[in-house]
């Protein structure tokens, strides 16, 4: 027999074992797209919280505790971690919202819209995040730079404005840096998800 | 006025999405073995699989009936399987012959003939995108027409090509 036909018979008996799928997975699976990529953001924003708290576990605790204390800073920084941590867990619920939704989904239209939605969440996550950085880095910095310990330090005929303008310079270096992490890691999701969005477009759901 | 429209569309979509589930779910094997020539592990297969299924649903709106239900599923599962695979031919290339998706059933073949099979087989992972479509619809008994008409080629051009193609799994077999 020639080979060929040889294959083809042999291609004509591995039809048996080809998978079957039933109409509920094809289903599923023609709307899994978007929700990959949203269960990614949900799991990108646990991680961020996640991860800087092993960092912690690394750090001398009590040592950070008493320059927030001599600062002045130890009743502030309760208020502001507990603050945070209720914003960014409600952030992480949003998130979990958004995937669940866009999981269970199989209209294309709500599809659509909950891409908007997603979007507009990771935005506002990302802004809230970058707002952080500025106003914390300030409160420390004026209450650093108006310590007894750092005045008895620096020349009494130091610049205040200069140092001021260096260190703020340097907070914008660093909100530059988060700014860069977060198009990073978010804008490759993102854009995906835009994507998905334009092709639901242009097949005609509006 | 527009609130009803949105709702007559939304129960329009969800009518051909049921349309549509329904006759992938009949014709699935087509995809799957699409996914067989052009993937060599599960993962992969499973991928591309998902990848065709979202090709089709986008591009079934504009299926008007024209050709057969099938005859259009070949051509967008060979479609998006090339252009797939241009994107990430290297990584593909670079991927272990997974033996699991061709199992050769020992007990019908005599050894020699087992043998070949598992060198046709390889080589045909080796094959250029193109080839591979055209093996491909070798093996699923297409005529000349039919594949010409698949892919967007002329029939001479179909015959010529597939000539070439089967003359090189030949030559692979017997040096």
């Amino acid at each position: 027999m020639d080979q060929l036909e040889l294959l083809k018979k042999d291609w004509k008996k591995q039809e048996g074992s080809l998978p079957k799928l039933s109409k509920e997975a094809l289903s599923n699976l023609i709307h899994k797209k978007s929700s990959s990529i949203v269960k990614w953001i949900f799991i990108i924003s646990v991680l961020e919280l996640v991860v800087p708290q092993l960092a912690y576990l690394f750090i001398d605790y009590d040592e950070t505790s008493d320059f927030t204390r001599e600062l002045g800073l130890s009743n502030f920084f309760t208020i502001f971690s507990v603050i945070f941590y209720l914003v960014i867990f409600y952030f992480i619920f949003r998130f979990y919202k958004n995937y669940k939704t866009i999981s269970a989904n199989s209209n294309p239209k709500e599809l659509m819209q909950n891409i908007i939605k997603t979007r507009k969440t990771v935005k506002y996550y990302i802004w809230f995040n970058l707002a952080l950085v500025p106003i914390l880095s300030i409160i420390l910095l004026y209450k650093a730079f108006n310590s007894a310990e750092f005045l008895e330090k620096i020349p009494s005929d130091t610049n205040m404005i200069a140092v001021w303008l260096i260190a703020l310079m340097f907070v914008g270096i660093l909100v530059a840096l988060v700014w860069l992490f977060y198009r990073l890691i978010y804008g490759i999701l993102l854009n995906k998800l835009e994507h998905n969005y334009k092709e639901l477009m242009s097949n005609g759901v509006e | 006025m527009t609130y009803l429209s949105i709702e007559t569309n939304q129960t329009l979509t969800k009518e051909l999405e049921h349309k549509f589930v329904l006759d992938l779910e009949q014709n699935q094997n087509i995809v799957h073995k699409v996914c067989r020539i052009y993937t060599n592990n599960q993962d992969a297969h499973n991928d591309l699989f998902q990848e065709i299924s979202i090709q089709l649903w986008k591009a079934y709106p504009k299926f008007r009936g024209e050709s057969k239900f099938s005859t259009w599923m070949y051509r967008v599962a060979l479609n998006t399987a090339i252009t797939l695979y241009r994107k990430s031919k290297r990584s593909i290339k670079t991927q272990d012959f997974d033996s699991v998706l061709f199992k050769v059933e020992s007990t019908d073949y005599d050894d020699i003939e087992e043998e070949q099979l598992k060198i046709l087989y390889k080589t045909i992972h080796h094959l250029s995108d193109i080839e591979k479509a055209l093996v491909f619809l070798y093996l699923e008994d297409k005529n000349y027409k039919e594949i010409a008409e698949t892919m967007g080629i002329t029939e001479v051009n179909a015959r010529v090509k597939m000539n070439r193609v089967k003359n090189k799994l030949r030559n692979i077999l017997n040096p």
